[in-house]
């Protein structure tokens, strides 16, 4: 029989959000360019990724804020198709606006029901400079801002840890901090890779019963290397594995003799 | 003339299939399915649907999942029995709320137990819970071992003058009426989220279930179909799931039981592939006099699927040997768990015309 009961089949989205601090700060140290650089170099490992599990589709766009916040890529893009666009530094540190943003996304619709959680990297090198509380507030009033597997990465010293790990939501996971433009590349590449593909695995669509597991998707807990800044780790982080080692500045934000930031 | 009007005949086939991210992770079906009547071609017919958790720490819910619906099956069948005669079919719905709930998840919790005694947990599998998902799960599962079976649970059972519906957990429970209309049989549970589910391995289970008896005042359904989510997550969006319903209605009259039928495992399998890449299943119960084209020799090819069900059964298989086992029987071995209805439980489909 040919013909089949039912409407069009598809496989379940995850959607994959990059919140990225384009502040004027970000231009000192050449810091928009390794954020730039990272993040391009990440796009064929995700595409990867999204490979091994044909039944998530992975949609990938940006969110970008300084004086207030925009979407710097605002079509979910099937990662097959997305290219990363530079970002320009300038102006203040608006991450409450960045969020806000994410949120109204976030609701249903036009998110569906049926969609994986989603996976929000929020990058930053500043502390906040408007309302993180409501953006924050915004953000976990949507079911799916509540589901989401957050991530945060730090750029330099004076990113606001304590405001990162708000974002993150879940103690076991500490923001990464990247105190080097190598930092920033293995710990993009770890978000883009180890965590999507945890957040796209069978294991992450799979039911579990309500109100015993936390968080709702299993994300790999960066492991902590011997030495900072090694080309062993970086070949480690490249292969995009569920537990990528991270260097020392990441597991403890101990600076080291390779911080540049 | 005043001849009783005999009841219509209902018909039921269901199939399941592995997840294709399943098969790809090698990870078996952990859904199940299982049919049953009282006796011969007569009602009651119940269809019982589950969907073991595939959350890494519920590794043996491919047999929590085959436990539930012969519980349920059995359970449900008993309470009908039992309730014969009853004329009140709201006093009925009010005692199908008060007690199946809570002896379902009893008999399921002591039919887990009873695995567990006899197979406790290796060493192997805890380490590859640790290893999967963290010491905190080893913790979760040496305090409420229960989780390691945890499943959902739907089940249908239609008598003459009404249908019981019995949920736990996601997946869906569809009416299609005489003219296409697809509804949902029960209310929404708004718990159910973002693949969070209630479950019967949870210690609050009797509190979660949604339980209805739908009288057919109006008429009965043309169609009940019950589904786990890994089916209906297969579709872009909900209208495409209910539009199973309307499209199995329209192809049932047009090509008749057995065609629709034979079918069924490449749908399933064609939609796991397509979609979700989890396990699917679905069961379907049809009122023949809804189907304006008769099936011309019902006798035969009838019971297709009850001759090859996918069931329940004690000791779980893969679910391609699952799929090739004989019919399912309502064993005895628990008989301490049955209640003196025991004689009247409903028994498999009829294995001849």
């Amino acid at each position: 029989m040919s013909r089949r009961p039912g409407g069009e089949l598809a496989s379940r989205p995850l959607h994959f959000i990059w919140i990225a601090d384009s502040s004027g700060s970000m231009e000192q140290d050449g810091k928009i360019q390794a954020l730039n650089t990272a993040i391009r170099e990440a796009i064929p490992h995700m595409r990867k990724v999204a490979e091994d599990n044909p039944n998530a589709q992975v949609l990938v766009r940006a969110v970008k804020f300084s004086n207030g916040a925009q979407w710097h890529i605002t079509q979910p893009t099937p990662v097959a198709d997305f290219a990363w666009a530079d970002l320009a530094a300038e102006g203040e540190t608006d991450m409450g606006k960045a969020l806000e943003l994410v949120a109204e996304q976030l609701k249903m619709p036009p998110m569906s029901e049926r969609a994986l959680p989603p996976v929000l990297v929020l990058v930053s090198d500043g502390q906040p400079t408007d309302d993180f509380e409501s953006g924050l507030k915004a953000l976990m009033e949507q079911p799916w801002g509540k589901k989401a597997v957050r991530i945060a990465i730090s750029i330099g010293r004076d990113a606001d840890p304590e405001v990162l790990q708000r974002f993150i939501g879940n103690t076991e996971l500490k923001p990464l901090a990247a105190n080097s433009p190598e930092a920033l590349v293995r710990h993009i590449k770890w978000a883009s890779t180890a965590v999507l593909k945890s957040a796209s695995s069978p294991a992450a669509g799979a039911d579990k019963p309500a109100g015993v597991d936390a968080p709702t998707t299993p994300v790999p807990i960066p492991t902590a290397a011997p030495a900072p800044g090694g080309g062993a780790q970086a070949a480690a982080a490249a292969t995009g594995g569920s537990q990528t080692p991270v260097d020392d500045e990441a597991a403890n934000n101990q600076q080291t003799i390779d911080d540049v930031w | 003339m005043n001849e009783k009007q005999s009841p219509p005949e209902w018909r039921v086939m269901g199939e399941t299939v592995p997840g294709a991210s399943h098969l790809r992770a090698g990870v078996p079906n952990q859904d199940a399915i299982l049919q049953v009547r009282e006796s011969g071609r007569g009602l009651p017919v119940v269809v019982s649907v589950s969907d073991g958790h595939g959350s890494d720490k519920c590794f043996r819910s491919d047999r929590g999942s085959r436990f539930a619906v012969k519980r349920a099956a059995q359970l449900v069948g008993e309470f009908l029995d039992e309730s014969r005669g009853l004329a009140d079919l709201a006093e009925l719905e009010g005692r199908a709320k008060e007690y199946l709930p809570r002896e379902f998840v009893r008999r399921w919790r002591e039919a887990v137990e009873a695995d567990l005694k006899a197979r406790p947990f290796t060493e192997e599998e805890l380490e590859t819970v640790g290893k999967k998902d963290g010491p905190r799960a080893v913790k979760l599962l040496a305090t409420n071992p229960l989780l390691a079976y945890g499943a959902t649970s739907l089940t249908v059972a239609v008598a003459e003058s009404f249908a019981l519906y019995l949920q736990l957990g996601d997946g869906d429970i569809l009416n299609v009426s005489d003219t296409g209309e697809v509804a949902k049989a029960l209310p929404e549970d708004e718990r159910l989220f973002a693949n969070e589910t209630t479950s019967l391995c949870t210690p609050d289970a009797e509190k979660n279930f949604r339980v209805r008896l739908q009288q057919f005042s109006d008429g009965p359904p043309a169609l009940i179909l019950l589904s786990t989510d890994g089916y209906v997550n297969s579709f872009s969006d909900s209208a495409g799931f209910l539009k199973v319903g309307s499209d199995l209605l329209e192809m049932l009259r047009a090509d008749g039981f057995d065609p629709i039928n034979a079918s069924l495992k490449g749908w399933l399998e064609e939609a796991t592939r397509s979609g979700s890449g989890d396990d699917c299943t679905l069961g379907l119960i049809c009122r023949m006099d809804a189907l304006s084209k008769a099936d011309a020799e019902p006798g035969a090819e009838a019971f297709k699927t009850e001759e090859k069900p996918v069931a329940s059964t004690e000791e779980p298989t893969a679910p391609t040997a699952t799929a090739e086992a004989p019919p399912p029987v309502l064993q005895t071995a628990d008989a301490s768990t049955q209640s003196a209805g025991q004689s009247q439980t409903p028994r498999p489909g009829e294995q001849s015309a």
